[in-house]
Formats: C-alpha cells, sequence, structure tokens
C-alpha cells in the first residue's frame, strides 16, 4: 500500500512524465537520438504503439506505402513469409487463428493481405458470393457488438473537437505559445522578457493581471481561477484541480501527458531547460515542467468551463466518458462476409459458433488487425533488405581483393556517407588502405575556436567532455587585429540584427542599407558559388584568419593533455583500426563535417562523433598527438610503433561540397610533398566520383551525367539560400559493419552503411572491440532510429516541410506564424530515406560479441528488444550467426550473387549506378 | 515607349493565361520548363521596367498619359481604360520585376519537388500582372482590378499548405481584413463616379481647383472630402496599418519566399503606393494629411512596440515592416513624396532579404563572437532605462498581447452588429408567433 502512495506521489508521477516527453536538444546542439530512447525497455513493436499513442502518430508507414513496395516486387512472397516466421517467435497469440480453424502462420498470412473494413461506411465491399452473403446474413440478423474503443476519456477537449469544431478546441494555443516563447526567448526578440529570473509562474500571473480587463470568455474565467488559488503553489494547483474534475489518481500521469502532447515541442524543451540548462543556446531561463504543467492545466479547464457554459453541457458527464461504437446486423453481417472471403473459410465453419461467439470473433479479428497488420507488412519489408543486404556480404568473396604494397593509409569516420568515397578511393588506387574509426578520434574535449569564445563539446554526447582546448593564434601580436575585427564584426551583427527592426534606428538603418542589400540578395540568389568566393576573399583581404595552433599540452589549470593521455588516446584509435606497425610514410585523418547555408538544421548534417559540429579540431589535435615525439615514445611502451618516417596529415572532408582540406600541412618534411601531392590528387578524384555518385540521388539531369558538373553543382548546393536539401545525410542508412576493411571492400554498399574497421586478430582480450561497439554501434542506432521516426510520420514524429519553417526563441522552429516546437527531422531531409532497423554486422568471436551485449545496459536492450539486428561472423570457426530469439542461430544463406545485390539494392529505379561507375573513374 | 508598356503590361498576362489554360489542358507543365519559363519572363520585363525607366527619366520625369478603348459603356457614360506612365509607376514596375525575379530563382531549389510548384508560379505570375496594372493604372476601376488580384493571390499563399487548419484560419482573418478595406476603394471609386464624372487621379486632384465642380451643385467639399477618406481607409488593410495590423503576423503560413514578396516588399507597399497616387488631392484636404499622418505614427510605434517581444523570426518581421511602412504614410503626410518613394523601395529590398536568409539566425547568433553562454544578451536602450522598472514590465505585457488589439477589435464588431441581431432576434419571434398561430389553429381543428 506504502509503495502504492508513492507511485501516485505527484513527484513520481512528474519524473515519469519527464521519461516521456521528447528529447529533442535546442537546434544549435541538435544531436541525433532514439527519439523513443526512453522506450527502449520495451520491445520495438510494443514501444512504438505505445508512442504512437503518446504522439498521435503513425509508428509505421502507411498501408499503401507497403503495398505499392509489394507492387514494384520490392517486397516478394519470400519475404512475407519470412516477416511472418520472425514476428512470430514474439507473437505467437493463437486466440484468432485456433478459432478460424487455421495455423498462426497462414492466419498472418491472410491477415496481410486481406483488405478489410469493418465499420468504415465509406468503403462497402463488393458482394460477390450469394450463398456465403446469406449464410452470415442468416447468422447476423438480430446480434449486435459493442467495440469499445480505448479507454476512459477525461479530456473534454476531444469532446469539442469531435461534436463542435477544431478550432473550439485549440483556441488557447496563441495564447500559450506566445507565453513560452517569450519566456523561453534566448535573445532572439529585442526586448529581454523582464520576468525571466523571476521564473514563468510568476510571469503567467502577473499576464493575466494585465490581460483580464481586456479578456472575454475563457481568459475571464482563468483570471477568476487564479484569484481563488493565490498563494497556491503550482502543485497545488495541479492537484486540488484534478481532484475537483474527480479524475482518478491513476490516470493523472497519461492525463497531464495528454496535454502536454498537445505542444509537445514545447513541454519537451521546458524540460530540457530545466533538467539540463547547459543545453540552451545562450542563458536558460528559470523554468519549471510544474509550472508549466499549472497553466496548461488552468488554460485548459478554464476553456472548458467557458464551453460547457456556452453550450449548456455539464463537465461531469464529458469526464470520464466512454465512447462506444455498437455495430448491429447488417455491418456484422458485412464484417463476417469479409473475414470469411478474407480467410476463406467454408460454409460449415459458420455452424461451429453461435451468433454471439461469431460477433466475439470480429471483434477479435478487428483489434488484430489494428495491431498486426502493418507490423507484419514492416517486418516483411525490412526482410528483404536484410536477404538481401545479407546475401551479398556472406557471399562477398575476399580474395577479390589483390594485395598490394600499401602506399598510403587513410582514416574515415565511421560515418555512412564515407562509405563511398572510401569506396572510391580504393577504386582509384588498390594501393590505398582506408580505416573506419569514430570522428572524434577519442578526444573527449571542449573546444573553443579563434573565431569565438564559445566552448563547443567535441565529442559525442554520451561523452562527458573532460578537458579544454583552445585554438590560439600563433602570432599573438599579429592576431590582435585580427579579434578585434573579429568582435567589432560580431557586435555590428548583432547590432544590425536588432536595429534593423526597431523604429528610428529601424528607419536610418533601411535608408542606408535598403539599397545596398539588393546586391548581396542579387549575388547570393544567382551567384551562390562565386559569392562565397568574394566573402571569403574580401575577408582574407580585409582581416585575415592567423595561423593557429591547437593547445592541447596540459597546463596547471586541468587544460590540455599529459603526454601519457595522449598516448593513451592515439594507441587506443589506432588499435581499434590494428594499426600498431606497418605505419606508411604519409597517414591521413580525416574528420568531416557539413557546408550549407540558411539551414536551421546544419547541426544534424555535421560529425555525430563530433556532437554534430565538424571534425577539424580533433584531426588537428590528434595529428599533433601522434606526430609528438615524446608521444611516440610512450606509444612504443604501449605496443605501437610508429616509425620516425611516418608523418600523420590532419585533413577534413565536407560532406556536403566534397572538398578536402588539411591543415598544418608546414610541420610536414619538405621532402614529403610529392607523396603528400599524389595522394591528395587521389583523395580529390575520389571526391569527384563520391560527388558524382551523390547526383544520382539529386535531380539535376547535367550532373547526374558528368562528375565535373556533379562537383561544381554540390559545391553550389552548399553555399545556396534557397536550397533545402544541401545534401541527403544519414537517408538511407541501414546497416553498421564492424571488421576488417576486406569483409566488404568492393562491395557497392550504396551509403548505406556505417564501417567500423576491427581486427579481432590484434584484440586477444576483447577489450578494443569493446571500444569500436560502444563508440560506434549507440550512435548508428540513434541515427538510424532518428530517420526511422521522422521518415514514417514526417507530421507527428518529424517536423514536417522546411517550406514554412520559422525560427523561434534561437531554440527551434514553428510551422508558420504560431505553432508546436517542431520536432525531429523535415520532410525534405528524410523523402528518400528508407525506414529499416539497423542491422549490425560484426566480424569477431562470438562470445567475445556476446559478453559485450549482454553487460552493456542500453545495447542489452535493443539488442534483445529488437531496435536493431546482430549478425555475427566468427572469424574463428568461419561460420555466420544472426541474433534471433534471445540468442545466436547460424545463419544459412543462398548463395546469391553480388550482381544481383547491386541492382537491386539502389534506391531509386532509375538512379542505377551500376558496374559501369568504375570505369569512369 | 507606348510599345514597350504594352508589353509590359501584357507579356505576363499572356503568360498567366498561358499556364491557366495549360492547367484546365491538363499539360503537367514540366518544374523545369516552369522555372526556365519565369526566368526569362523576369529577366525580359526587368529589362523592358529598365529601359521604360530610362525612358522617362530622358524624358524629365514628364509623365506618358495613354488612354485605350472605352471599358464599359452605359448611357453617356464611359469608363476608358487608362494609364500612365510616370516616376513613380516605373519604379514601382521596376521594383517588382527584380523582386519577383529573385523570388522566382529562388522558388526554383526551395520549392523543388514541391506538389504546389506550379500552383506557387501561377500565382505569382498573376502578382506580377496585377502590380503592373495597377503600377500605371490610372483610374481607381483599373487599379481595383489589380489591386483584387493581389489580394488574391495573397490570399491563396498564405493557405499554400491548405490541408493544415491554421494556414486556412489565417488566410481566412487576411481575407476579410482585405474585403473590408476594398469597401473603401470601392466607395471611393462610386463617389468619384457620381461627384466628379472621372476616378483619374490627376484629374480628380485637379478638378478640386475646379471653379465649375463647386457651383454646378455636386456634393460640395465634404463629398469630396470622403473620396479622399475612403482612399486612405483603402490603403490600411494592405499596408497593415492600425486597426488592421493583427492580419499580418498571423499570414505567415506560406513558404517563405511568398512571405517575403509580399509581407515584406510589394504588396506590403501598395498602401503607400495608393497615397501617393492621391497625394495632390490629399493635398487639398489638410485634414486628411492629419489623418494619414497620425495614422502612420500610431502605427509605427503600434507594432514597433509588439514587434520588440516577438520571439519568431517571421512575425518580429511583420512588425517591422507594419512600422516602417507606418513612417512612410507619415512622411507622404509630411510632403515628403520623394523621399517616401526612395524609403519604399529600400525598405522592400531590405525586408525580402531578411526573410529570404530567416533561416540562418541560429547559426548566426551562434557563431557570433559576441554573443556568449550563460549571459543574456545585452540590447536595451539607454533611452528604455529611463523608464522605470515597473512600467517597462507593464509595457512589456501589454505589447505581448499586442496591445489587445483583438480584444478592440471584436468589441467594436460586437457593437456594429447590433443590427444584425436585432434583426435575428426579430426573425426569432416572428417565426415564433408563427408557430403558436399555426398550433393554435391546429388545435382548433
Amino acid at each position: 500500500m506504502q509503495d502504492k502512495a508513492a507511485f501516485f506521489e505527484f513527484n513520481t508521477i512528474l519524473e515519469r512524465i519527464r521519461m516521456k516527453l521528447p528529447i529533442q536538444n535546442p537546434l544549435h546542439s541538435f544531436v541525433h537520438n532514439n527519439i523513443l530512447m526512453m522506450f527502449e525497455s520495451k520491445e520495438f513493436h510494443e514501444a512504438l504503439s505505445d508512442a504512437g499513442q503518446l504522439y498521435r502518430a503513425r509508428s509505421y508507414w502507411s498501408l499503401d506505402k507497403y503495398l505499392a513496395k509489394y507492387a514494384e516486387k520490392k517486397i516478394n512472397d519470400k519475404d512475407v513469409w519470412d516477416g511472418i516466421d520472425h514476428y512470430m517467435l514474439h507473437y505467437h497469440d493463437q486466440q484468432v487463428s485456433d478459432k478460424l480453424g487455421m495455423g498462426l502462420r497462414d492466419y498472418y498470412h491472410h491477415l496481410m493481405f486481406s483488405e478489410m473494413a469493418f465499420n468504415d461506411d465509406d468503403i462497402q465491399p463488393e458482394i460477390s458470393d450469394g450463398l456465403l452473403w446469406e449464410k452470415c446474413a442468416q447468422k447476423m440478423t438480430g446480434t449486435s457488438l459493442d467495440l469499445v474503443t480505448g479507454k476512459k476519456k477525461y479530456r473534454a477537449k476531444e469532446y469539442w473537437e469531435k461534436y463542435y469544431n477544431e478550432a473550439t478546441a485549440s483556441s488557447t494555443q496563441p495564447f500559450i505559445i506566445r507565453l513560452i516563447s517569450s519566456f523561453l526567448d534566448q535573445g532572439q526578440s529585442f526586448w529581454s522578457n523582464p520576468y525571466a529570473e523571476k521564473g514563468f509562474w510568476a510571469f503567467f500571473t502577473q499576464d493575466l493581471e494585465v490581460v483580464r480587463h481586456y479578456a472575454s470568455g475563457w481568459q475571464r474565467i482563468l483570471a477568476h481561477k487564479l484569484d481563488t488559488f493565490k498563494g497556491h503553489t503550482p502543485v497545488q494547483i495541479i492537484e486540488s484541480e484534478l481532484n475537483r474534475r474527480n479524475i482518478p489518481r491513476e490516470e493523472w500521469e497519461s492525463f497531464i501527458l495528454e496535454i502536454l502532447f498537445d505542444l509537445k515541442g514545447w513541454s519537451g524543451m521546458v524540460n530540457k531547460l530545466e533538467t539540463e540548462p547547459w543545453q540552451a543556446t545562450v542563458k536558460a531561463p528559470n523554468i519549471k515542467l510544474v509550472d508549466f504543467i499549472a497553466a496548461l492545466i488552468l488554460i485548459e479547464f478554464s476553456l472548458d468551463e467557458y464551453h460547457a457554459h456556452s453550450y449548456s453541457i455539464d463537465l461531469a458527464m464529458i469526464c470520464g466518458r466512454e465512447d462506444v461504437l455498437t455495430l448491429r446486423g447488417f455491418h456484422l453481417s458485412l464484417a463476417l462476409y469479409q473475414i470469411a472471403k478474407a480467410f476463406k473459410l467454408p460454409l460449415e465453419w459458420f455452424d461451429k459458433y453461435s451468433s454471439d461467439e461469431l460477433a466475439q470473433i470480429i471483434q477479435l479479428i478487428d483489434r488484430s488487425e489494428k495491431e498486426h497488420l502493418t507490423r507484419l507488412w514492416h517486418e516483411a519489408y525490412e526482410n528483404h533488405f536484410y536477404r538481401e543486404a545479407l546475401s551479398a556480404i556472406v557471399t562477398h568473396d575476399r580474395s577479390v581483393i589483390k594485395n598490394v604494397e600499401t602506399e598510403a593509409q587513410v582514416l574515415f569516420c565511421i560515418d555512412d556517407r564515407e562509405e563511398s568515397i572510401r569506396r572510391h578511393l580504393e577504386e582509384i588506387n588498390p594501393a590505398i588502405k582506408t580505416f573506419g574509426v569514430v570522428g572524434f578520434f577519442g578526444i573527449d574535449m571542449k573546444f573553443s575556436s579563434v573565431k569565438h569564445d564559445r566552448l563547443i563539446a567535441q565529442c559525442p554526447p554520451v561523452v562527458t567532455p573532460s578537458r579544454i582546448v583552445r585554438e590560439v593564434a600563433k602570432n599573438k601580436e599579429g592576431a590582435a587585429g585580427f579579434h578585434k575585427y573579429n568582435n567589432l564584426m560580431g557586435g555590428s551583427d548583432l547590432k544590425l540584427y536588432y536595429m534593423s527592426r526597431t523604429l528610428f534606428r529601424g528607419f536610418f538603418s533601411t535608408l542606408i542599407l535598403g539599397l545596398v542589400s539588393i546586391v548581396p540578395m542579387f549575388i547570393q540568389v544567382f551567384f551562390p558559388k562565386q559569392g562565397r568566393h568574394l566573402r571569403q576573399w574580401m575577408k582574407e583581404l580585409i582581416s585575415p584568419i592567423p595561423e593557429t595552433d591547437l593547445a592541447i599540452e596540459h597546463t596547471e589549470d586541468g587544460h590540455g593533455y599529459t603526454k601519457k593521455e595522449m598516448a593513451k588516446i592515439v594507441e587506443a584509435i589506432l588499435k581499434m583500426c590494428g594499426l600498431t606497425n606497418d605505419f606508411t610514410k604519409l597517414v591521413f585523418l580525416l574528420g568531416h563535417g557539413s557546408t550549407s547555408n540558411n539551414n536551421p538544421f546544419k547541426q544534424a548534417y555535421g560529425c555525430g562523433a563530433c556532437g554534430g559540429n565538424a571534425g577539424i579540431p580533433n584531426s588537428r589535435a590528434f595529428a599533433k598527438m601522434a606526430n609528438d615525439p615524446e608521444v611516440r615514445e610512450h606509444l612504443i611502451e604501449l605496443g605501437v610503433f610508429i616509425p620516425k618516417e611516418t608523418f600523420i596529415v590532419s585533413g577534413f572532408h565536407d560532406t556536403c561540397t566534397d572538398e578536402i582540406l588539411f591543415f598544418d600541412i608546414e610541420l610536414m618534411p619538405v621532402s614529403y610533398l610529392k607523396d603528400f601531392e599524389r595522394t591528395r590528387d587521389y583523395l580529390n578524384r575520389a571526391c569527384k566520383l563520391n560527388a558524382f555518385e551523390r547526383c544520382q540521388r539529386f535531380s539535376s539531369p547535367e550532373a547526374k551525367a558528368d562528375p565535373d558538373f556533379a562537383l561544381q553543382h554540390v559545391r553550389e548546393r552548399a553555399e545556396d539560400l534557397a536550397q533545402p536539401r544541401p545534401e541527403y545525410g544519414h537517408s538511407t542508412n541501414a546497416l553498421a559493419i564492424v571488421g576488417k576493411r576486406n569483409m566488404t571492400q568492393g562491395l557497392f554498399l550504396n551509403r548505406r552503411s556505417f564501417l567500423l574497421t576491427y581486427d579481432w586478430q590484434m584484440d586477444p582480450t576483447g577489450e578494443i572491440l569493446q571500444q569500436v561497439v560502444l563508440g560506434g554501434i549507440p550512435v548508428a542506432v540513434n541515427i538510424n532510429m532518428d530517420y526511422y521516426f521522422s521518415c514514417v510520420d514526417n507530421d507527428n514524429f518529424g517536423c514536417g516541410s522546411k517550406l514554412p519553417l520559422n525560427l523561434t526563441a534561437l531554440l527551434g522552429v514553428m510551422t508558420g506564424s504560431s505553432s508546436d516546437l517542431r520536432i525531429g527531422l523535415a520532410r525534405q531531409m528524410v523523402e528518400i530515406h528508407e525506414p529499416i532497423r539497423n542491422m549490425t554486422i560484426i566480424e569477431a568471436p562470438l562470445n567475445r560479441v556476446r559478453t559485450i551485449f549482454d553487460n552493456h545496459g542500453r545495447l542489452k536492450k535493443l539488442l534483445y528488444n529488437h531496435w536493431m539486428r546482430l549478425v555475427i561472423f566468427d572469424p574463428e570457426v568461419q561460420k555466420w550467426f544472426i541474433f534471433k530469439e534471445a540468442e545466436f542461430q547460424e545463419l544459412v544463406v543462398e548463395k546469391n550473387s553480388i550482381k544481383y545485390f547491386k541492382s537491386s539494392m539502389d534506391l531509386i529505379k532509375q538512379n542505377v549506378i551500376a558496374d559501369d561507375f568504375a570505369e569512369i573513374g | 515607349m507606348e510599345y514597350l508598356f504594352l508589353n509590359l503590361l501584357l507579356l505576363p498576362l499572356v503568360w498567366m493565361i498561358f499556364l491557366g489554360l495549360s492547367f484546365f489542358a491538363r499539360l503537367q507543365l514540366s518544374e523545369r520548363f516552369l522555372s526556365e519559363s519565369v526566368k526569362f519572363l523576369a529577366m525580359i520585363m526587368s529589362l523592358m521596367s529598365l529601359l521604360l525607366s530610362a525612358m522617362v527619366v530622358m524624358n524629365g520625369f514628364e509623365p506618358l498619359v495613354l488612354d485605350y478603348a472605352d471599358w464599359i459603356h452605359v448611357g453617356e457614360y464611359d469608363f476608358k481604360i487608362r494609364f500612365i506612365i510616370d516616376f513613380l509607376g516605373v519604379t514601382y514596375a521596376l521594383l517588382s520585376s527584380l523582386l519577383i525575379g529573385i523570388i522566382f530563382r529562388f522558388s526554383r531549389n526551395y520549392l523543388h519537388k514541391e506538389e504546389g510548384y506550379f500552383r506557387f508560379i501561377f500565382l505569382l505570375s498573376t502578382l506580377l500582372f496585377a502590380l503592373q496594372v495597377i503600377s500605371f493604372g490610372r483610374a481607381l476601376d483599373i487599379i481595383f482590378f489589380g489591386w483584387e488580384l493581389v489580394g488574391t493571390t495573397s490570399v491563396l499563399l498564405i493557405s499554400y499548405f491548405y490541408t493544415n487548419s491554421q494556414p486556412v484560419r489565417h488566410s481566412f482573418r487576411a481575407i476579410v481584413s482585405y474585403r473590408f478595406c476594398d469597401m473603401g476603394i470601392l466607395a471611393a471609386a462610386a463617389w468619384a463616379h457620381h461627384y466628379m464624372h472621372t476616378t483619374d487621379f490627376n484629374e480628380m486632384s485637379r478638378l478640386l481647383h475646379d471653379p465649375h465642380l463647386h457651383t454646378a451643385g455636386h456634393g460640395g467639399q465634404i463629398a469630396l472630402f470622403f473620396v479622399g477618406l475612403f482612399i486612405v481607409w483603402a490603403s490600411l488593410a494592405k499596408s497593415g496599418q492600425l486597426p488592421f495590423s493583427s492580419w499580418l503576423p498571423a499570414a505567415m503560413e506560406g513558404p517563405t519566399p511568398s512571405s517575403a514578396i509580399f509581407y515584406g516588399a510589394l504588396s506590403i507597399h501598395l498602401g503607400p503606393f495608393l497615397l501617393l497616387r492621391f497625394y495632390d488631392y490629399f493635398h487639398h484636404f489638410p485634414l486628411l494629411l492629419w489623418i494619414i499622418g497620425l495614422i502612420g505614427a500610431l502605427s509605427a510605434l503600434y507594432a514597433t512596440a509588439v514587434g520588440r517581444t516577438r520571439s519568431d523570426a517571421k512575425t518580429m518581421l511583420a512588425y517591422a515592416t507594419i512600422s516602417q511602412v507606418g513612417i512612410i504614410w507619415v512622411e507622404i503626410a509630411l510632403g515628403f513624396t520623394h523621399f517616401a518613394i526612395f524609403h519604399m523601395v529600400a525598405h522592400a529590398s531590405l525586408r525580402t532579404w531578411q526573410f529570404l536568409r530567416s533561416s540562418s539566425l541560429i547559426q548566426d547568433f551562434f557563431e557570433n563572437p559576441v554573443v556568449h553562454q550563460h549571459e543574456t544578451i545585452q540590447r536595451n536602450l539607454s533611452v528604455e532605462k529611463m523608464v522605470s522598472k515597473n512600467l517597462r514590465k507593464k509595457i512589456f505585457l501589454h505589447a505581448l498581447h499586442g496591445f489587445h488589439l483583438d480584444y478592440f477589435t471584436q468589441r467594436s464588431l460586437d457593437g456594429l452588429s447590433w443590427p444584425m441581431r436585432a434583426y435575428i432576434s426579430f426573425e426569432k419571434k416572428w417565426m415564433n408567433l408563427n408557430n403558436s398561430i399555426a398550433t393554435s389553429i391546429f388545435k382548433k381543428r
């Protein structure tokens, strides 16, 4: 009893509510997350059902899409059966199928192809079988069935929506949004909110003091309510209001959640800024979720009372109502007829049951259809991809790759977007070896660039940065001018922003800037690329960015790293790649990031391992560490032998413009220049091909045909003010492959796979594998799930079209002039995505992998609850295993040709990038 | 010059009609064809307007007056299609061609793969044509034609995402404001026809000084004053001046480029444009100039206060726009007409640019070296600090709610609607009476 009381204590309810709110960061620090991370302790499909209700969203594609895929043969009959088999491992309730007298497998199969519409008056099935229809009608006449839709409803809002109109039900929203967006504002508005320090509740009550004199309708009731609650805390108000409505305590959680999810983005942001104030763009205001809940409840109840009064309705009648839909004889007969047709039931079957039993069966099938139908199709759809991908990877012949002497080694990020450039680089010059490591290169730092002082975490969101590293100008005196100019420009930008929007100063700035602004507008709209060159040229001319260095050395105040720590970092990364000796003369290290313009989601395109930022500082810091002779000495003790001749080049790959930049080249011995330039040329050629490959997904026909034009095209996209799709980001990602590169080298993976290099032979204890898997797989799953949800229901899990987005409070975006703060990704970012759960393929001894997954809380949840699939190639026994039903089973793959894989894994039919691709290189 | 002008007017019209016909013929014009064609169209239009402006300048700013065939003929009375090519007209036409050209180019990528691309292009082409008509129209009837087209396209673009309810609601708000003020232009035209036998603004201003007009016993000064007042009324909604300010911020529902071109640049400045057209007329009635100045000043103050509390990019820009347009009204009232034209052009360009860039803000702030974390951005004016803190707080809250403009509008509408309500209650009573009579008759039988 004690426990139960504690469970329904308001604070514990509040904690549970917090867990379920959206977890998105403010946009400036956007990171990909599984937006249902809090639901991971449930099985995937169950979690999706729960979340679907909470978010009022569809958790899978609509049925039409799957059926279209079936028609296109992207799902074939084998996939359907395999999907059913996989689904049956976890969902094997045979109640219905027994009643129908068939096996569960057949039942599911019939269900998938049934076209039943039970209580939809618009769709009337065609009656072609008179005898059957007579039988159904005879059985069901006079019977009725109560379909109880869901549980008791305590909110009056749905009632207004249903019987009045939507505008009546949501007429309070603009008011709430105005208050909350003004309160959370980080500096976008000219007047900062004067109540920011006193807290939201003070602001809310003060605001109503003013509004009440100009209020009509519900606002008047609200003001009155606040009068009666004077001196009460928000929690007391919530409790007494909910009690007054006679809402049972068990329902409070779901009731409050429902109200919060009307404005899920704002609620999530309030929660975020309260629990993690450091995530704020500038400074988190003093806001508490309870205050917000109390305000929302008061507003909602005032509106209810107002409506109840004006429509003369007793609120007690609405609150706690149950919606019952009663099906009568004719509809039941129709339903039965459809069932008989869909499941091919014989006439005798009807005689086994009485009319009431038949009605029960109809209800069961109705429920079962709603629950299982899209899930089954989704399983089938995923299965198609898994099967093709596995058959290609399993049958891939490693000996295709000839052993040539290594000329250079290039370390890339594990990102799926780097898959293609690695492939091209290896195709152009097989003597270049590529590796995939997490793009922050193990450096958990907060970084401040020479351009601004702000400290930015350059590591994955799960890692807490331990050090601060600053970029400093080499020539301090020379850089003073730059800093002065930089601050001056920043200050004037900011002033101009505010000024041009005010009255008198707006007047002057309009007159001065007005006509001038037509020039940059013209250039940026018509010649985006040249505009960028012009801007850079002007900046260089006025105040060039000084040459800089990274202060990575350990200092007294705890910044930076000691040489030993550096050696540790370098060791970890190099051992992950299996690189302990055999270094080439030049080792390239490529961080990555993405350029785009006028894009609120820029952070989503960056390097996930660097917290969405560009990986330049990490790559520079790592190169600096690894080039340090003292660090190299420590490394020898740790078993990594970097020869004196080896130089590590730090570089950066822009995944949008397909440019590669190099840093700190002046430290390289001059004699290496020739080798460096040689490899650089290969890299540039690979970039061109990479751009060309990417352009196959865009719609410019010229860029699809010509690699040179393609390169120009992607660079233009990056600078284009009007481009909602600078690149497609992680769209279509579905795989994560951990193992030696030759496991998939030569395979066309179509930018769908994260590639993590791992050499099991170098790792007898499994320690390195643990680092690789923990560093890479959760990130891959997060990205995968973020795309999944934004793709399946873009309006409710994602943020809708990019076109009407309106930046708000420097925190997020609204659609149009006032709406919820949108979460997730925009439609234009995910339009070509295929929602498939991540499949991870690991080349390592089975037991090692199993221990890692079993001992890590989140990975275990992900695996056992099917948020991902896991396939293992055990090189010791040379066998493939797949994780099924809580254990690993040996995988049997039909022999299949790569060719088949190549032609069917392409994303869009006309965009086939097939064999002829290699010829261009 | 006339030939050039006719091309400028007819080219967008022909294109518009072609687009319309292609829609009915289910031609399904490709996105590429559309974007290339409008690029070409905008280029030609800009060049022609530029040439025309050059000609106007070379003619020493001497307006060219063109009269075409009768439009409608009623008895002895005829409505002529009249145009004028003058400095103000070519400036506005040039501005519209240039900015729409930029918007066309912008939306080529921005609205790529968009279902409503054709609709968008068609509406913008319509806007282009309508603006030519307004720029060069010399009679109120002609201007009214373009005026309506602009209003309709604007409303249709607010509800571009018509499957969502909010854009539709807000476009409804816009159309109500528009129609309410369009009555002004209609009333002005009707009264002008009646009292002056013309709606040509030059002629109207000239006639004011005509002794014959007064002796002929037509209306007199008061009626002529009202004609002017109606024109001021007509300009209110389009330029978002008080009391028609609240629909504009709510109108930011369409794709960004359409918000930019309508509410940052071309539609919003039609109000001042109309006022400038009738400046000579207003000059005759100093009271009208006072009214214009007062409305402008009030709107400017109102909008800047409300705008300062807004924390989203587009609404903020909408209020900023209203306040600058308010200043332009004041400039017109003070007689700085040429300065007002300059201000209009400068303002339109700046706002278009700001709207188009409005999505960059997060990046701009985040990369700004002056913006630090854990420190609120200092932005209060020293003048404002002179006001006591409590008063500032009060003002903030009032401004946050738009000084309760919607509430007051609602109240006054309620006040105005008493005849309607009286009628409804009368009807109810009448029906009840009938019912009771009918039932009593039935009972007797």
